[in-house]
């Protein structure tokens, strides 16, 4: 028989899969060695749940940006710059929040449907203990399963039939063996590429699932060149040209506590300007600060989100104060739900909060006890869980997230200063589109990846606020 | 006065452990494991532990690659392990052992749910539904739904009564901060603990922490002793 690939020769096949800007989550074993093979300065975030997110082995060259870090070997890594740190809960969040755009896994069986048994589950017998398998299987858009192609005893490990310990159910994109590429097509497996030497014949012998022949079938002869090319840029000029695809109808989320601290004031005020309407707006309070003008100038108005519900932007608010705190200065909102032009629903504020961070981590709804026997429930399930009673309530996601960060570096990676914080961590990951006005822009790497609460992964596009920019008009 | 969250020990920030207790051990790899903890809980030998943990592999060059609780497992202290992956395959030692002769149970469940149900314990949420066991054996009996995203699984939280966790540093006041890998699992099982005891090689004033850096606000960590 010809030679068979090593195990960086398939790691370099299975990163020739990867796209430029795309999030990797690696498991152990043979996915792990894609790290070593990845060109150490290609866009291509490499996540590990030991909680290194854009790292490169540690031999990479890399300066050694950060923290002690390890690899989901155990080995040591390092962090590229504009990595950062995160825990396993943030790992497992990425995963099931459908942020992760491809999982490398090494199962020790797949089948010709796209099922999978992990090499751990496979290895401890009755226990059929899965680690990070199942999550890897389940969260990612695409998975690519490593595996040498036939057992130590020249058994197949491509197999037609599932097991009851499978990992992962019909979630195998395509398969990387030491002799050959397959495809997991509705249809069944195609083999799509052989490793030099080997026929069609030779891997359909060695294959335990009927197996078809691309029409165009090649030799395995990966070029990883096209990884270096540079994604397109975060950064925008400004905020108009950041928010123009806001179309009417759109849902917003937009952050923010009470006054008119941590608000994205320079994209709301394009917004207003834009004049997209029948807005969805997604945020704690739907324009306070202006009709009480917490700590505003003399003579001028805070921008807030009144701007928008004055221009009749604003069809309906998903929020936890809608009124304001005067009854002699009712917000513009207020007003607008009086003259019955707005819809309103009331949501707590912390239930607010955990609806938004269910919305961006892939949780489909929750039960929480905040608001039982209230308004609040009307409506609701109600469930007693454990001796306590709780209603169910739903994640919430929107088109675009409206965010105030303080620094962010090219890659999306941002950090905040006080109270701005508020919703943002839990805000950014629940929106398609994630748009952040900060006060800088740093290059990756000029920001503490231990001090990074929004990852880049988060972030779609920056905008930074002109010093000259008031929040008051 | 009532003492401060320092302890002088590993030992006398355990004294209270009942037999019978579930505790959640953080680390990964061996990073952000609570070694001092770890080894003095042995010493107070407090029997019928349950354990939740998720170490996974221990680094090249470090021996036998057992996981850090192995200790207490040998000296017979754990009735229970929750675990995705209780020990590296091929390295199970005293813990596949006492699991075979059936001196041990394990239940094991998928990193990504374990952690969820961890948070769900500690922010007082009453369940999540997660899509991440459909289809598998994870499913079990388990409740499924449909909703806008898709079906879903009813998991529900877990909590313990201690959890041993390993900071960077700490202040007075608990206030914690973590080094790279070590981050894992701690913040999540120091919310879901009713006591959380964090070791350290830095204890410090309060204030003398990036107030924006830290990741465990010390409402969350109960005890801090100096690691051993």
């Amino acid at each position: 028989m010809p030679q068979k690939l090593d195990e960086l020769s398939m790691a370099r096949r299975a990163a020739s899969e990867l796209q430029p800007g795309q999030l990797v989550a690696l498991g152990s074993g043979l996915p792990a060695r894609v790290a070593e093979v990845a060109p150490p300065r290609a866009p291509l975030q490499l996540l590990s749940d030991s909680g290194a997110l854009g790292y490169r082995p540690s031999t990479a060259g890399l300066a050694a940006v950060g923290p002690s870090l390890t690899g989901p070997d155990g080995v040591p890594v390092a962090l590229a710059e504009g990595g950062s740190v995160v825990g396993t809960a943030d790992w497992a969040a990425m995963l099931r929040g459908g942020h992760v755009d491809v999982a490398v896994v090494q199962p020790a069986r797949v089948t010709a449907s796209g099922d999978l048994i992990g090499w751990t589950t496979a290895a401890t017998p009755g226990l059929f203990a899965p680690g990070r398998t199942v999550d890897l299987a389940a969260g990612a858009r695409k998975v690519i399963a490593m595996l040498p192609h036939t057992g130590s005893d020249g058994s197949p490990n491509i197999l037609a039939d599932s097991s009851p310990v499978a990992d992962g159910r019909a979630c195998v994109d395509i398969i990387i063996t030491d002799i050959a590429v397959i495809r997991v097509e509705e249809g069944g497996l195609v083999l799509a590429e052989v490793a030099p030497g080997w026929s069609y014949d030779d891997v359909a012998a060695l294959t335990g699932a009927s197996l078809s022949c691309a029409d165009d079938l090649k030799e395995i002869a990966p070029s990883l060149e096209a990884l270096n090319a540079e994604p397109p840029g975060k950064v925008y000029p400004d905020a108009p040209s950041a928010i123009r695809d806001i179309a009417d109808g759109a849902t917003v989320m937009i952050d923010g506590f009470g006054g008119p601290g941590g608000m994205a004031h320079y994209l709301l005020v394009s917004l207003r300007d834009q004049g997209t309407r029948g807005l969805t707006i997604i945020s704690n309070t739907i324009g306070i600060a202006r009709s009480v003008n917490f700590g505003t100038p003399p003579g001028k108005l805070a921008i807030d989100h009144s701007i928008l519900v004055d221009n009749g932007q604003v069809a309906k608010a998903i929020a936890s104060y809608p009124v304001s705190p005067s009854m002699s200065n009712p917000s513009s909102f207020e007003l607008a739900y009086r003259r019955n032009e707005v819809e309103l629903e009331l949501v707590p504020q912390g239930t607010l909060a955990e609806r938004l961070r269910a919305g961006g981590a892939g949780i489909y709804a929750f039960y929480t006890p905040t608001g039982v026997g209230t308004l609040i429930a009307e409506g609701k399930e109600s469930r007693v869980i454990d001796g306590k009673e709780y209603i169910l309530e739903e994640g919430l996601r929107a088109d675009y997230c409206l965010i105030r960060g303080h620094k962010a570096d090219t890659m999306g990676n941002v950090v905040y200063k006080g109270t701005s914080r508020n919703f943002n961590a839990v805000m950014a990951p629940s929106a398609r589109i994630t748009i952040v006005e900060v006060d800088e822009v740093v290059e990756p790497g000029q920001l503490d990846p231990e001090l990074i609460v929004t990852p880049g992964i988060y972030v779609d596009r920056l905008v930074v606020r002109p010093r000259d920019f008031s929040p008051y008009e | 006065m009532a003492q401060g969250k320092v302890y002088s020990s590993a030992k006398a920030a355990l004294a209270d452990v009942q037999d019978g207790s579930t505790i959640l051990v953080s680390g990964f790899a061996g990073y952000g494991v609570a070694w001092s903890l770890l080894d003095a809980l042995v010493e107070v030998g407090s029997k019928d532990l349950t354990v939740i943990y998720r170490d996974g592999p221990l680094p090249e060059g470090t021996g036998a690659r057992l996981p850090a609780i192995n200790n207490l497992v040998t000296n017979g202290l754990v009735t229970k392990l929750i675990s995705p992956l209780p020990f590296l395959p091929g390295n199970g030692g005293a813990i596949e052992e006492r699991w075979l002769s059936g001196d041990l149970q394990i239940e094991i469940l998928p990193q990504g749910i374990l952690v969820e149900r961890l948070r769900a314990g500690g922010a007082g949420i009453g369940g999540v539904f997660l899509p991440t066991a459909l289809g598998t054996r994870f499913e079990g009996d388990k409740e499924r739904r449909a909703f806008a995203q898709g079906e879903a699984v009813l998991e529900l939280p877990l909590k313990a009564d201690y959890a041993l966790i390993r900071v960077a540093a700490a202040d007075t006041l608990g206030n914690s901060i973590y080094d790279g890998s070590g981050r894992n699992w701690a913040p999540i099982m120091a919310m879901a603990a009713r006591v959380t005891i964090a070791e350290t090689g830095r204890i410090v004033e309060p204030g003398e922490l990036d107030p924006e850096a830290i990741i465990s606000p010390g409402i969350f960590v109960n005890r801090i002793v100096a690691a051993e």
